[in-house]
């Protein structure tokens, strides 16, 4: 043992010591940090300038109308004055227990229209782009054709489906059904009843997609190397095997974005309602939208007409959170890419 | 640049960020602080300053007929007597003439004076869009040369918030041809003549487009129904009373007989159409006499609406001229709406076609000397008011929820009023 160093005065220059380092690490611990923040507001600071308008464009446009429109869906609005009293949950509640039960029949049809159209749009465009790929000759004037509806003014073309729908012999339909073919006895109000009315809007929606999603997918067909189809016939696959093999797995990326857009997109149905039923008879045709609307400018309920506007906005981001958890789209790309 | 010149920049674009989003929520305090100012100068009904030359904006959705007229006859009659004052007259979409007055009281860029419908005053009050022109001191004297029925649409909770423009109601139009197949010459005189006659014919004579209020109440009222209290506070043993069971049960009687047809339900011909071949009668505003000796020629006439049971009935339509409480003239668009109701301005939008709202032209020669004219002022005398309430389009959807579950899915008329009328209650109160 050292002389003049007992064991207890070495154990308290090891404690000391061993404080020491803690302390010069803390302080350099200290310094990294605020040498790393100081680095990271600095690399900020010089992407400012570039995302700042974006940023501000954002904030306007995008975040102050949400946030407001989250307070407006708690409070009771008053146009005119900007008079906002807060009162809590409320509105949601009315929506909700309405005696109509409007609200549940808009939520109802909004996934029915998804149902039933994205089914028609996705296999329909897929089938006519396929179609049209294999033509040898007219292919401008088949997508020409196909597209046409999709450039269409939706107010025009609602215009031409209430004549075809309208009541008695004026209307193509009761014309057709009652008048020529005799398959009916009665003239059918189509778009005043509740599931001809939905079936309308249904038949107008994908016919007015559908196109659309012919050239997505058409796009997509196009972009299939030639030389996977070579190298199939040289193994030896047959038509259904090459198909099946080479022309579906290509297309299951695009299958997949017009498949959760054209479901982002059913959330978001508002013209043809307005045009064709007006949510007649009793709201069972109505969808979110068109409930908003009518909340919002025929009732003066704007707390309500948010209300049913975030339940739309959740709506939309869960099914889109299911639809990338479902179809693993992360993988998507990757499996594009394999293929 | 610096670090220093980047955050200087940063903190002064933050700012003019929270200057524009402080701007806009501009429109909205200035309506705030409005109202009570407008209501202010309202009660002080002074004059103002006329020195300066003053612009009011004034919406309207009159046809091109009555614009003509307001452009070539009226205005200039106003700038006589106002040279100061320069009116602006916007001719609006009338499809879309309410979503335009709601989102201009949103975005603080309402007109200073409009013609709107009658039904929508009370809401247009209720949210703090109106200036109550009763706190103007003539206004008492001026609402007594008003016909009762019109006036009373400007009502909301004691005060008024605008004066009748113009009025209308339904009346029959009648096709005299199958009339005469049915054995009655002219107009049928009552209800109980005209069902007695069309229950042999064994086809639609009578037809109506859907079961909305416009269209339903003039044959509930006619067959005896009432949908509230006389003040309009309570619906509960009116809506869902004997006398309104009695009356949806006659209309169904009489669809069952094949006499009436709603339209809506039925997927029959529309009237319009069909009172050219079809049907003996129906009701509809003055509008639908646009030329009236076309009509004529074509065997189709105006008629005030058949009794029942001793009494006609008909609902009353028409437009109400309001002042915005956003205006900065309030004053000088009082006088503009004053003029607006003028008997002079009157007689010549009647010329047009628009029917007055003054007691003292009821019995004016133009009138009374007007075939359609003359039955509609008279069919007045029966019509009736829809609800004036602020909650008037929730109130039209109990009625149709209700007449939809009563005409077309047949649900039980008494179990079906009696939850319509508590559901107006809650609207009323």
């Amino acid at each position: 043992m050292p002389q003049g160093k007992s064991p207890c005065g070495t154990a308290l220059s090891v404690h000391h010591r061993a404080k020491g380092r803690r302390k010069v690490k803390h302080v350099q611990s200290n310094a990294a940090t605020k040498r790393k923040w100081k680095k990271g507001a600095r690399g900020w600071l010089t992407a400012l300038p570039f995302i700042l308008p974006g940023l501000i464009l954002v904030g306007l446009f995008v975040l102050y109308p949400m946030l407001f429109t989250i307070r407006i869906s708690l409070s009771n609005y008053k146009i005119v004055q900007g008079q906002i009293d807060f009162v809590g949950l409320k509105n949601y509640i009315n929506i909700l227990t309405d005696a109509s039960g409007r609200f549940w029949y808009a939520y109802r049809n909004n996934f029915l229209y998804a149902l039933v159209t994205v089914p028609v749009i996705l296999f329909g465009g897929m089938t006519f782009a396929y179609l049209i790929n294999n033509l040898k000759r007219g292919r401008t004037l088949f997508k020409v054709g196909f597209y046409l509806p999709v450039i269409t003014s939706w107010v025009i073309v609602s215009l031409v489906f209430t004549y075809m729908f309208n009541n008695s012999d004026r209307g193509l339909i009761n014309y057709l059904l009652v008048d020529k073919l005799h398959i009916l006895k009665e003239y059918v109000p189509w778009l005043l009843r509740e599931w001809s009315g939905n079936a309308a809007i249904w038949l107008m929606g994908s016919w007015k997609n559908i196109g659309w999603a012919m050239l997505i997918f058409l796009a997509a067909l196009q972009s299939i190397p030639r030389d996977l189809y070579e190298a199939a016939d040289l193994d030896g696959a047959g038509i259904w095997g090459r198909f099946r093999h080479i022309t579906i797995a290509s297309l299951k990326p695009t299958a997949y974005y017009v498949l959760v857009n054209m479901i982002i997109g059913s959330f978001n149905v508002f013209i043809q309602v307005m045009m064709l039923t007006e949510g007649k008879p009793n709201g069972r045709t109505s969808v979110l939208q068109y409930l908003l609307y009518d909340k919002a400018f025929g009732q003066f309920q704007f707390g309500e007409a948010s209300a049913i506007g975030l339940i739309s906005a959740v709506t939309i981001v869960l099914l889109t959170a299911l639809l990338n958890r479902l179809l693993k789209l992360d993988t998507v790309e990757k499996g594009g890419a394999d293929v | 640049m610096s670090l220093k010149k980047w955050t200087a920049l940063i903190v002064a674009m933050m700012m003019a960020v929270g200057c524009l989003a402080a701007c806009s929520t501009a429109p909205a305090e200035a309506a705030a602080t409005a109202e009570p100012e407008a209501t202010q100068e309202a009660v002080a009904a002074e004059p103002e300053a006329t020195a300066e030359p003053i612009t009011l904006v004034f919406w309207h959705t009159y046809g091109d007929g009555e614009e003509e007229q307001l452009k070539n006859v009226v205005l200039p009659m106003w700038s006589e007597l106002h040279p100061e004052i320069t009116i602006e007259a916007v001719r609006q979409d009338g499809s879309q003439y309410h979503e335009m007055i709601v989102t201009s009281f949103g975005t603080g860029q309402s007109p200073d004076v409009a013609r709107i419908d009658i039904v929508n005053t009370a809401a247009y009050a209720s949210q703090g869009g109106l200036v109550a022109l009763s706190d103007y001191e003539d206004f008492a004297a001026l609402k007594d040369t008003f016909l009762e029925g019109p006036l009373s649409t400007n009502l909301y909770q004691n005060s008024y918030y605008g004066l009748p423009l113009d009025t209308n109601c339904k009346a029959a139009v009648i096709n005299t041809a199958i009339m005469k197949e049915l054995g009655i010459e002219g107009a049928p005189a009552t209800m109980e003549e005209f069902i007695a006659a069309a229950e042999t014919r064994g086809t639609y004579s009578l037809n109506v487009s859907g079961v909305g209020d416009w269209d339903l109440y003039p044959y509930f009222w006619l067959f005896g129904g009432a949908l509230t209290d006389e003040g309009f506070t309570k619906a509960s043993g009116y809506l869902d009373g004997a006398g309104s069971v009695a009356a949806i049960q006659t209309m169904l009687d009489l669809h069952a007989k094949k006499v009436f047809t709603i339209r809506d339900v039925d997927g029959s011909v529309d009237a319009w159409d069909g009172i050219n071949s079809e049907y003996a009668m129906f009701f509809e505003g003055p509008w639908f006499f646009g030329s009236y000796e076309e009509r004529l020629s074509q065997g189709i006439t105006a008629a005030t609406i058949p009794t029942y049971n001793g009494r006609s009935a008909s609902v009353v339509g028409g437009e109400n001229i309001a002042v915005f409480a956003t205006s900065k003239h309030t004053d000088a668009a009082y006088e503009f709406a004053k003029f607006m109701t003028s008997e002079a301005v009157q007689l010549a939008m009647l010329e047009k076609g628009q029917l007055p709202v003054l007691k003292s032209l009821v019995n004016n020669e133009t009138v009374l000397g007007n075939p359609v004219w003359s039955v509609y002022m008279a069919q007045l005398e029966s019509a009736s008011a829809r609800i004036p309430s602020p909650n008037n389009e929730q109130i039209k959807q109990v009625w149709s929820d209700a007449m939809t579950e009563i005409f077309v899915n047949g649900g039980d008329v008494q179990a079906t009023l009696t939850a319509a009328a508590q559901q107006m209650d809650a609207l009323l109160g």
